[in-house]
């Protein structure tokens, strides 16, 4: 009927309309994209012709007292070869203009485990905008104590804490989940994960003499503790004395999750 | 059992929404699974505590484990309290082997060499938080268990979270007990506080999601296709303002979910500055005033503010900072200078 024969032609009216936006809108951009270019030619050209009158205007360079900008620019260019270096030991860094950021991929025992971020800003003199570094590693005993000095050094012992930490870390997680039937209790650890108290018992019989090993990291750099203190209670048979001693060297040998697989 | 601790029980059982409570009887783990079992939990709450006082009956509860259940009550329901963070300091630099008995023995034995009638409840959480419940009495008279005070402490880190009772006296010494106990030189306050615990810690733990400029390149998002079935006839004014507005949003902001605060105090002390010719005061005054921003989520609301179109971006540094300052109470005072701009106080 009319509605429908309507409805047609609106529809057609609606399609051409459509269409006909998406030729002017074409040739709008078209136009514009002329215009830009012909700007663009012209700055071109402008810029060829200053070029050379660059080159010769260097500054009287004194070698006892170079220009900062000659400063600036050996800073930001030892910095761009830092970053390329330290790429490989899982520190990466992007540099912008006012500041560059560093981020510490951790891994541990080919698990890539968290990152970690630190910004820089360079002028006037380096010091930390921000940072994404947990309140229990010590970030600024070390920026104290190297980050004016000595940056490379900062930033591969703040690598070393970091990855030292989450190594630590796994361990005591994987230690929970893998072996959580051998443990009585839960085990009791800090935000560092440098000192690990827990209770075990040995497969099999000894069910009601577990054994209690204490876990001190003294070197926050390390993930195996430095000291390995196994015990168990003064009524326990001998044998277990001794296994509680053959422990504690495990301990002290393999990762700690390696070591309950033995 | 003591009728004081089993009014303190009811009471406490009360205050759980009914849905919740076999699920924390079960955390607390005081009533054997057997016991719970025997609760009907779809009467009246009222009925549901006296049936759990009595069985705390059976198993002779005492204060010490019915502090427990409010520390349980606390932890799960954390932003009905104030919390106001506090930071420490200690002057050597050895590395700290924290040791949770230690810890405890050592903050036990400051407050109660201070305070004979002190309740002191720990418990410690999965993620390495320490909760430490301390409920105050006085030389004559027995702790209050009412309006106890409650400290979060995350071991080997400078940062206490303290939900102080209304009896702020005893806040020095709960702060000397702390300082004590975990090998620090002294601590203050910081002008950082909120209901949300979590979004504290986030703040100060850096935990909340800043915006760094990683090596790998991002994929660019700037481009968008349009869908075919947009209309071609309907215009967006103003696009490349908008782009800009969300680019200057988001390295200001980051993407993630901000922490939650409820609000910014900013106390002004600066001068009036008017036309000279219209002298508004007799003498030269600052001018003080307080603004305060409220929301019960400011850092969201301040982040939509720019796309909205309600505020210019990027909005003032005074705003944006709070998060990395880890503040939200300011004092702005003049700078003494030749320009008489405005700077914050540490």
């Amino acid at each position: 009927g009319v509605l429908a024969q309507l409805a047609v032609l609106e529809g057609r009216a609606r399609r051409d309309a459509v269409e006909r936006e998406r030729r002017e809108r074409r040739e709008e951009r078209l136009a514009l994209l002329e215009c830009r270019a012909r700007e663009l030619r012209l700055r071109r050209e402008r810029l060829r012709q200053q070029e050379p009158r660059v080159g010769d205007a260097g500054t009287p360079s004194d070698p006892a007292h170079p220009a900062p900008r000659a400063i600036l620019e050996w800073r930001i260019r030892s910095l761009r070869a830092l970053l390329q270096v330290f790429h490989l030991t899982g520190i990466s860094g992007k540099l912008s203009k006012r500041s560059v950021c560093f981020t510490f991929s951790t891994a541990y025992e080919n698990s890539r485990l968290d990152s970690f971020h630190l910004e820089l800003l360079l002028r006037p003199q380096v010091r930390i905008q921000r940072h994404s570094i947990p309140a229990f590693i010590p970030l600024e005993p070390l920026s104290r104590e190297f980050l004016l000095t000595d940056l490379r050094r900062f930033l591969a012992l703040l690598s070393q804490h970091l990855n030292g930490y989450v190594g630590r870390r796994f361990q005591a997680e994987q230690l929970q989940e893998r072996f959580s039937h051998r443990l009585q209790g839960a085990p009791q650890r800090n935000s560092l994960c440098n000192l690990l108290t827990f209770s075990y018992s040995v497969t099999g019989n000894s069910r009601s003499f577990p054994l209690r090993a204490r876990l001190l990291y003294r070197d926050p750099l390390r993930s195996l503790p430095t000291e390995a203190t196994v015990s168990c209670s003064p009524d326990a048979p001998a044998a277990l004395a001794a296994t509680a001693a053959e422990h504690s060297e495990l301990f002290r040998r393999l990762a700690l999750h390696k070591a309950f697989q033995t | 059992m003591d009728e004081t601790v089993a009014e303190y029980i009811r009471r406490t059982v009360l205050k759980i929404p009914r849905d919740e409570i076999k699920v924390m009887l079960q955390k607390w783990g005081f009533l054997s699974e057997a016991q719970l079992q025997t609760l009907n939990f779809h009467q009246m709450k009222d009925n549901i505590s006296q049936e759990v006082v009595q069985l705390c009956e059976e198993n002779s509860a005492d204060i010490k484990q019915a502090a427990v259940l409010d520390i349980i009550y606390n932890h799960i329901y954390h932003n009905k309290r104030m919390w106001s963070v506090y930071q420490m300091r200690k002057t050597g630099e050895e590395l700290d082997y924290f040791d949770l008995t230690d810890f405890k023995k050592k903050f036990k034995r400051r407050l109660q060499s201070a305070l004979k009638n002190v309740t002191i409840t720990f418990k410690e959480y999965e993620d390495n938080a320490i909760w430490i419940r301390v409920a105050w009495g006085t030389p004559h008279r027995k702790p209050n268990q009412y309006k106890p005070s409650y400290v979060v402490y995350h071991s080997q880190t400078p940062y206490v979270f303290i939900s102080a009772s209304v009896l702020k006296s005893n806040l020095p010494l709960l702060c000397q007990a702390l300082i004590v106990a975990s090998n620090y030189h002294d601590i203050r306050e910081m002008e950082l506080r909120s209901h949300s615990l979590n979004s504290l810690k986030d703040i100060v733990f850096k935990r909340y999601s800043q915006n760094f400029q990683t090596y790998r390149p991002k994929p660019v998002q700037g481009k968008n296709v349009e869908p075919e079935s947009v209309d071609l006839r309907i215009v967006q004014e103003n696009r490349s303002e908008k782009e800009r507005i969300q680019r200057v949003n988001r390295e200001v902001f980051g993407d993630g979910p901000q922490p939650i605060l409820e609000f910014a105090h900013y106390r002004l002390e600066t001068m009036f500055k008017s036309d000279p010719k219209m002298d508004v005061l007799d003498k030269k005054e600052p001018f003080r005033c307080l603004v305060k921003f409220s929301s019960p989520h400011l850092l969201e609301s301040l982040k939509s503010l720019a796309p909205a179109g309600m505020a210019d971006a990027p909005l003032s540094p005074l705003l944006t900072c709070i998060p990395q300052k880890a503040r939200n109470y300011f004092r702005i005072r003049e700078k003494k200078g030749l320009f008489p701009e405005s700077f914050v106080s540490p």
